[in-house]
């Protein structure tokens, strides 16, 4: 059995005077397996984060089941707790203890023995690379330093499951490549993880399996290389342009042209096109394609063919750019 | 248990590490009251000597009122605040009514000290003046401590779940300070008679129950109210703000 079971998650915020009720995650359904780095995709307000919520009882479900090894997360909440591990989005480091006294009283409410308590700390401290800080106050350290303590904290009760909420946004790029690593060799030891994020990067490098997810909703669910091989054609065309008639038509009668799906674009592109072609690439591609768009006198401003990336499924799947 | 425990644990820390600003906290209303109205104002004959005597139990209910919410309330702001703080101790292996409960435990040992420590201070300020009659009978003050700490944590926690954070300065204006001036600690209860049936008017405020147990306790020679109604309504108070605070952080921690 999975180690994880989410049965037809539905969480809807009930509304207030003048908001409505906000229907944040639709109908969810997935599983998890032990020593698994599974990954949720998708835009902010995707629902994400309400998913994550109710994977650690912070957030009630209005509908749905989820099973972890076992437990019944809304029957024994209490239960449960011990398995699971939170490295939330905001800092919530505790800002009158130090560094140390964070791990060892997170120990001491999972009623860690003194011992055991102490030797887990020094050994995250260590692992983490955050020994040097360990008599500092949370909030002195870097922000690269206080995710990993969070990380150091999540571990302390050597939970089932840690449970990563954009773990890395707000991170410079150094201090995100090292979370990577870090993350990555904690899941190599057997840890099981799951990770909300909107960066592509990100999902691509960790997650063995990915969820893309839109409106509350999982719109696909695989391993990131076969996502991207569900795409039609070896590679992907996007030209940028600005055009008199549509050039749909013109362009997909073309040899080697799977595809075409035209992709919103916002900010200050006025009267700009971004249309995008899934190709196989063959000989004389590009001239052909060169050619078809002089002929319909479209002006051509940019171009990029480049191998598919987790970007193009998503693109391919919304119709639409996941903003960072 | 184990995790309450904890939790008790590490708000204990905490507050010891602040201890020389929270007894100044503490202790400068009472002080600065006992200077001017128990020292000041008798020697310029514009209050009764006996008054002194009246204000001791009076001003450790105020003192544990102050120190209970303050104890509660404070945390409370940082923990529902933007950053969270309290997920750390809800996701721990507790119940949400069980993290409540523990702030209210704290901030009732933070109430009882207070308390405790007001007393010899104001006795204190006070050893050279004459007049005053305080024969504290322990017997009765340290239970009586205990049940009071917990009413004034209690209402800082449904204070503190009802009140937006932003608001939490003008909550000693608008709500604590007329409690604190209605709230029998500067005359008894009793002596209320006078006002007709507005004297059960002040049966509202639970700063009033606070100081006539005090007074029971502390000064034998000034009456106080009937015990039966005395503890009742301190009782009653303290159930009714814990489910009502516990109830109300549950509904804002858990979404």
């Amino acid at each position: 059995m999975s180690l994880l079971v989410v049965e037809d998650l539905v969480k809807t915020y009930p509304g207030r005077r003048r908001t409505p009720p906000v229907e944040a995650v639709r109908g969810i359904s997935f599983t998890v397996e032990a020593g698994e780095f599974f990954g949720l995709l998708g835009p902010n307000g995707a629902g994400k984060s309400t998913t994550l919520g109710c994977l650690n009882t912070l957030v009630r479900p209005t509908r749905g089941r989820i099973l972890l090894d076992g437990v019944d997360l809304t029957r024994n909440p209490l239960e449960a707790k011990r398995k699971i591990a939170v490295v939330p989005q905001t800092r919530n480091l505790d800002r009158d203890l130090t560094v140390r006294e964070v791990l060892t009283f997170h120990g001491r409410y999972f009623g860690l023995p003194a011992a055991e308590r102490e030797s887990r700390a020094d050994r995250l401290l260590a692992e983490l690379q955050i020994a040097e800080k360990a008599g500092a106050k949370p909030l002195t350290l870097s922000g690269g330093q206080q995710q990993r303590l969070m990380i150091a904290r999540a571990l302390m009760h050597d939970p089932k499951i840690v449970l990563l909420d954009e773990p890395t946004t707000g991170l410079d790029p150094q201090a995100r490549r090292l979370l990577w690593e870090t993350l990555g060799s904690l899941h190599r030891r057997g840890l099981t993880f799951i990770l909300t994020t909107h960066y592509m990067e990100e999902a691509d490098r960790l997650c063995q399996r990915l969820a893309i997810v839109d409106h509350g909703r999982i719109l696909t669910l695989d391993t990131p290389a076969a996502l991207k091989k569900g795409l039609p054609g070896g590679q992907i065309l996007d030209l940028w342009l600005k055009a008199k008639a549509p050039l749909a038509p013109r362009l997909s009668g073309l040899q080697g042209v799977m595809k075409i799906e035209p992709v919103a674009v916002d900010g200050d592109g006025e009267g700009t096109e971004r249309l995008r072609l899934f190709v196989d690439r063959t000989d004389g591609l590009l001239d052909r394609v060169l050619h078809a768009l002089r002929d319909a006198g479209a002006d051509l401003q940019h171009v990029s063919l480049t191998p598919p990336s987790l970007e193009d499924v998503y693109i391919h799947l919304t119709g639409k750019e996941l903003r960072e | 248990m184990t995790a309450f425990l904890a939790l008790l644990r590490r708000d204990l820390l905490v507050a010891s590490r602040n201890a020389i600003p929270m007894v100044m906290a503490t202790l400068t209303q009472p002080i600065l009251v006992v200077l001017v109205f128990g020292n000041i104002l008798p020697r310029l004959n514009l209050v009764a000597p006996e008054f002194r005597t009246v204000m001791v139990p009076g001003l450790m209910s105020i003192t544990m009122m102050m120190a209970g919410v303050q104890g509660v309330l404070m945390p409370l702001v940082i923990d529902l605040s933007g950053s969270r703080e309290v997920d750390e101790r809800i996701l721990a292996p507790i119940s949400v009514l069980g993290v409540a409960f523990e702030k209210v435990v704290a901030g009732a040992i933070h109430a009882g000290l207070a308390g405790l420590l007001a007393l010899p201070a104001m006795m204190l300020l006070m050893h050279r003046v004459g007049g005053v009659s305080v024969h504290p009978s322990w017997w009765a003050l340290l239970p009586l401590i205990v049940v009071c700490g917990l009413l004034s944590a209690a209402f800082g926690l449904s204070l503190g779940t009802l009140v937006q954070p932003r608001f939490s300065g003008l909550l000693f204006a608008v709500v604590l300070g007329p409690l604190m001036l209605f709230g029998c600690a500067y005359y008894p209860w009793t002596g209320l008679s006078v006002l007709g049936v507005f004297q059960y008017v002040f049966l509202v405020n639970p700063l009033v129950f606070m100081s006539e147990a005090m007074r029971l306790a502390v000064t034998p020679d000034v009456p106080h109210m009937p015990v039966p109604l005395m503890l009742g309504g301190i009782l009653g108070f303290t159930v009714v703000f814990t489910v009502f605070g516990a109830r109300s952080f549950e509904r804002k921690t858990i979404l």
